[in-house]
């Protein structure tokens, strides 16, 4: 007895040791006990559900729910059919986002393209910006008067109607998710392609292989995992893209799962929702084991060797400045434009009217008339609009410095215990929250916190739960970053620093943290960014007080007063970009690091 | 001294006949310093500013979707978390089940209204009357376009006819609801034979419902706001010819947003349909003073204003007289599909299944 108390005070003396049975605990409490919480509300009935269940009180158990899902007259319109369209509309932004990128990254690497420096930079912008401003770009530039009210800027200045199918649905959806994540596309591959050993190509070359069989045979098989990641990676981020298909997709009834679980969640049928959440959760997880076990299998350690000359371009000849500019135009206005349509749109009294005598400073410093959208004052005026940013700062910061330590506490706990089960645990742990969709994971929070349990009270509407939230799903973020740099530091430093007695907060504070920045800095600061522009996370999780700028954005949509809308998407991208700036300035590096140049 | 007296009972007596909030409640109510509103209607902001101006009481108002509203109000008070004060809220049946049942919200009627706020809307108390019609485009048409609501099923007119997402907003359930009650559906069906010249032929069980699948299969346009609806019908020079039940308040932006709207008061057999909305005591309030005295405020003219200045709503309280070119309420009364909260509590679920099976 005495023996094992011995051991478990040795074993406690350890920091480390503490840090992992610690962190394990809140992990599990904070990922996994939530899962059974809502397995167990797609068996209850909610007090919104009893007038809908005939003869039941709230609490009760219930099969009623899978039923309704899976097999009732409701069933094809509430579950299978926007299952359909989330795979379809998943898939093609795949196929949309691949080609792009692919084909961008394949330029910048293999050929003689002009402005290789600012088509790199240029081409992460739509990544940079959250996916929904391209969705309501979309929306400024080509909505029609069938739909969406007043004609938008491309009929203005064409005189075409858009046909719905352009305007709204699948279309839109997939060209403006596709457009966002082709950027994943271009890193990702891009990056192989400019580290790829070129002797392979050189030797084709050498031996007269057509440039066609040197795509077929050597590039694209190289190239290949690295397609077969992003596609993962793109799918389980079209899938729980909520705020594009919920602006472009309600005019046409286009419904997918998200937009379901929306609708379903709030006061209409909770328990429906939470089946479909789950089903979320499912393909989440599973896509994103895949992707682990592909990656896991290239886990070689390829040493980076002296590149060899580098292979001859493929020279575009005549076409060349063609070409170049032709792509460096195209996304110029993939990223200039959107913005000018904010500008425009935030400025425009009558809708579709787009003369000058039109122009007003009203929605951004206006006092408010009961005669202009109920009479909101301009956003620059608006005591609302200070509290949501207040509200998204206080909440970003707060959720980028907690992710960001507990990140490197993981880091260091799994490093230093590497290889037992404990570590391995609390590994996987830490990273499990990247592969639920947002949504559905904000759906677990409101499953587990909406009402008390034990010694945790209700956190519903509290600020406490977005922390929360945010914290645990931006974990995975920071823990990569800080696993990363505790293993590269190697023992022997720590080490030498235990020898002379130093104290772990010391060690910690005065050498790990030091030699790591960059790498620490990434792990706070993707988190901010995330969350700062985070929309289906949260939005099951706000209440008026708490509300956030992109929820708020989001309602301003929904009540139809878009110039608000369009005023407060300038506000986000303009604090994005600027985190963007100042992390690269401070850090040395960009968080979405060029390929080209 | 004595013209001094006069002077201060004067003031009293006028006081009384514009506004007699009890000194007590106005101390207690100063004492809180602050309230919080959750309301459907947007146009509560300019109701808090001079609700403000007046007391200088700190307002926070928000503007929520009907079903965002019984969402918040349920878990927030459900799980005892401090949000709302008070709530204007609407859509009768599911607050009555899901809010009032529970003890969420209960009911406070200003004792200087209870002799003026007729007894049927004391309890659950109104504030108002919001009527939804058939809006055109006047600049397009010179006359309404379509009398009978059965042109929105005729081919003729497909993808013409805007209509607001039932799910966003839980009235136009209701209103689909009622439609379906036996009384009007049996008008309805005359209307029907009115429109095709020959009786209708059900496919379901009655012609409410055929209505319903009527629209639905020939176009039907959902939006997610009046105000986009309003614009998007509204909207000139581009010859618009949409039709869209919208809420009548929305005529407010023609001049504003240039637009060309009018309602089609003929239509058959309903113009439109109305909803009260109620002005409600949330149970934890943590200012239940100020939530009182702002009650009362939104009962008397002054704090109406703000929804006195177009057509469409009216107040519950008869000493405020509809906007000026508007029919009273006594008039549209007649011709709007009105709320049977019975009628409602029984059957809407069966509607909105019915609807999900065609839309959603």
């Amino acid at each position: 007895m005495a023996k094992l108390l011995n051991r478990i005070v040795a074993f406690f003396q350890k920091p480390e040791n503490v840090i992992l049975v610690m962190l394990l605990l809140a992990l599990v409490y904070l990922t996994i006990v939530p899962l059974f919480s809502i397995a167990f509300d797609t068996f209850t009935v909610h007090s919104s559900e009893v007038r809908r269940i005939r003869g039941s009180s709230a609490g009760d158990f219930t099969f009623y729910h899978w039923n309704y899902v899976f097999n009732s007259r409701s069933s094809k319109n509430l579950f299978y059919k926007p299952l359909l369209n989330t795979t379809l509309v998943a898939l093609a932004v795949c196929g949309f986002s691949l080609l792009t990128g692919g084909f961008f990254a394949w330029m910048v690497t293999r050929t003689n393209l002009k402005y290789k420096k600012a088509i790199s930079t240029l081409m992460l912008f739509p990544y940079i910006m959250p996916s929904w401003t391209l969705a309501m770009a979309w929306i400024n530039f080509f909505k029609n008067s069938s739909i969406g009210g007043a004609p938008g800027l491309f009929s203005a200045l064409t005189g075409i109607t858009t046909p719905d199918w352009v305007a709204y649905g699948f279309f839109p959806i997939v060209m403006t998710l596709g457009m966002h994540y082709a950027p994943f596309a271009f890193i990702l591959i891009g990056g192989i392609l400019r580290n790829m050993d070129a002797n392979l190509e050189e030797a084709a070359v050498i031996l007269k292989a057509s440039r066609m069989r040197i795509m077929r045979k050597i590039t694209f098989p190289i190239v290949m995992p690295a397609v077969l990641s992003t596609f993962l990676l793109v799918f389980s981020s079209s899938m729980s893209a909520f705020a594009v298909p919920a602006f472009l997709g309600g005019p046409v009834r286009f419904q997918v799962l998200t937009t379901q679980l929306f609708r379903t969640l709030n006061g209409v049928n909770p328990g429906a929702g939470y089946i479909i959440a789950s089903v979320m959760i499912i393909i989440g997880t599973l896509i994103l084991t895949i992707n682990q076990i592909i990656i896991g299998r290239r886990k070689g350690f390829t040493t980076v060797t002296g590149k060899s000359s580098n292979i001859s371009l493929v020279n575009l000849g005549k076409l060349r400045t063609f070409i170049s500019a032709l792509m460096l135009l195209t996304l110029i206005g993939i990223s200039i434009i959107p913005l000018m349509t904010f500008a425009f749109q935030s400025f425009l009294v009558e809708p579709g009217n787009y003369s000058l005598s039109n122009f007003s400073t009203i929605f951004w410093v206006g006092e408010g008339r009961p005669d202009i959208a109920s009479g909101e004052p301009g956003i620059l005026k608006n005591k609302y609009i200070y509290k949501g940013l207040v509200n998204s700062f206080t909440l970003s910061l707060t959720v980028a410095f907690i992710a960001g330590t507990v990140g490197m506490l993981v880091g260091y706990a799994v490093a230093k215990k590497r290889g037992t089960k404990a570590s391995n645990m609390l590994d996987r742990l830490a990273f499990f929250p990247y592969l639920i969709p947002s949504m559905a994971f904000g759906a677990i929070y409101l499953s587990m916190f909406s009402v008390r349990r034990g010694i945790i009270p209700a956190l519903y509407g509290t600020f406490a739960i977005l922390v929360v939230v945010g914290s645990v799903k931006y974990l995975p973020f920071a823990s990569r970053a800080g696993i990363n740099a505790i293993l590269q530091l190697g023992r022997e430093i720590e080490e030498a620093a235990i020898i002379f007695g130093v104290k772990w907060w010391k060690r910690m504070l005065r050498i790990i943290i030091p030699i790591q920045k960059p790498t620490f800095i990434s792990g706070y600061s993707l988190p901010f960014i995330s969350s700062m522009r985070e929309l289906s996370l949260y939005i099951l999780l706000v209440t008026p007080s708490t509300s956030l700028l992109t929820t708020m954005l989001f309602q301003y949509n929904e009540k139809g007063w878009d110039q608000y809308a369009n005023a407060i998407v300038l506000l986000i991208i303009s604090i994005v970009l600027i985190f963007n700036l100042l992390i690269n300035k401070i850090t040395g590096s960009s968080i979405d690091k060029g390929i080209g140049g | 001294m004595k013209v001094r007296f006069v002077f201060v009972v004067f003031i009293l007596l006028l006081s009384l006949t514009i506004f007699a909030a009890s000194p007590s409640l106005i101390t207690a109510a100063k004492k809180e310093g602050k309230v919080v509103v959750y309301s459907i209607t947007s146009r509560i902001k300019n109701a808090a500013e001079a609700f403000e101006n007046k007391y200088g009481i700190k307002v926070e108002a928000y503007n929520l979707k009907g079903y965002e509203l019984i969402e918040k109000v349920a878990k927030e008070v459900g799980g005892g978390i401090v949000g709302a004060d008070f709530v204007i809220a609407q859509d009768g049946g599911r607050i009555f089940g899901e809010l009032i049942e529970p003890g969420y919200l209960y009911n406070y009627v200003p004792e200087d209204m209870m002799s003026i706020i007729p007894e049927e809307y004391q309890n659950p108390l109104r504030l108002s009357i919001i009527t939804k019609v058939f809006l055109y485009n006047s600049e397009t048409f010179t006359y309404p376009p379509v009398l009978n609501v059965w042109a929105f099923t005729d081919p003729k007119y497909k993808g013409r006819f805007f209509f607001k997402d039932p799910f966003k907003e839980g009235v136009n359930m209701n209103f689909l609801t009622m439609i379906t009650k036996p009384e009007i559906a049996e008008e309805l069906a005359a209307a029907y034979e009115r429109y095709y010249g020959k009786p209708i032929e059900l496919t379901t069980e009655n012609a409410g419902y055929e209505w319903i699948k009527g629209i639905l299969e020939n176009g039907l346009v959902l939006m997610k706001s009046d105000t986009t609806m309003a614009e998007s019908i509204g909207v000139k020079g581009q010859g618009i010819d949409k039709i869209g039940l919208c809420t009548y308040s929305k005529v407010r932006y023609r001049e504003t947003k240039n637009l060309a709207l009018l309602p089609i008061a003929a239509m058959d057999p309903f113009a439109g349909f109305y909803y009260p909305s109620y002005l409600m005591m949330v149970s934890n309030a943590a200012h239940p003073n100020a939530a009182k005295l702002f009650i009362e405020f939104l009962l008397t003219e002054e704090g109406f204003e703000p929804w006195a200045g177009s057509e469409g709503t009216y107040s519950s309280n008869p000493n405020i007289r509809p906007h000026p070119g508007d029919f009273s309420f006594e008039i549209w009364e007649k011709l709007l599909v009105g709320e049977d909260p019975e009628f409602l509590f029984n059957n809407r679920l069966d509607v909105e299944e019915f609807w999900n099976e065609y839309a959603y």
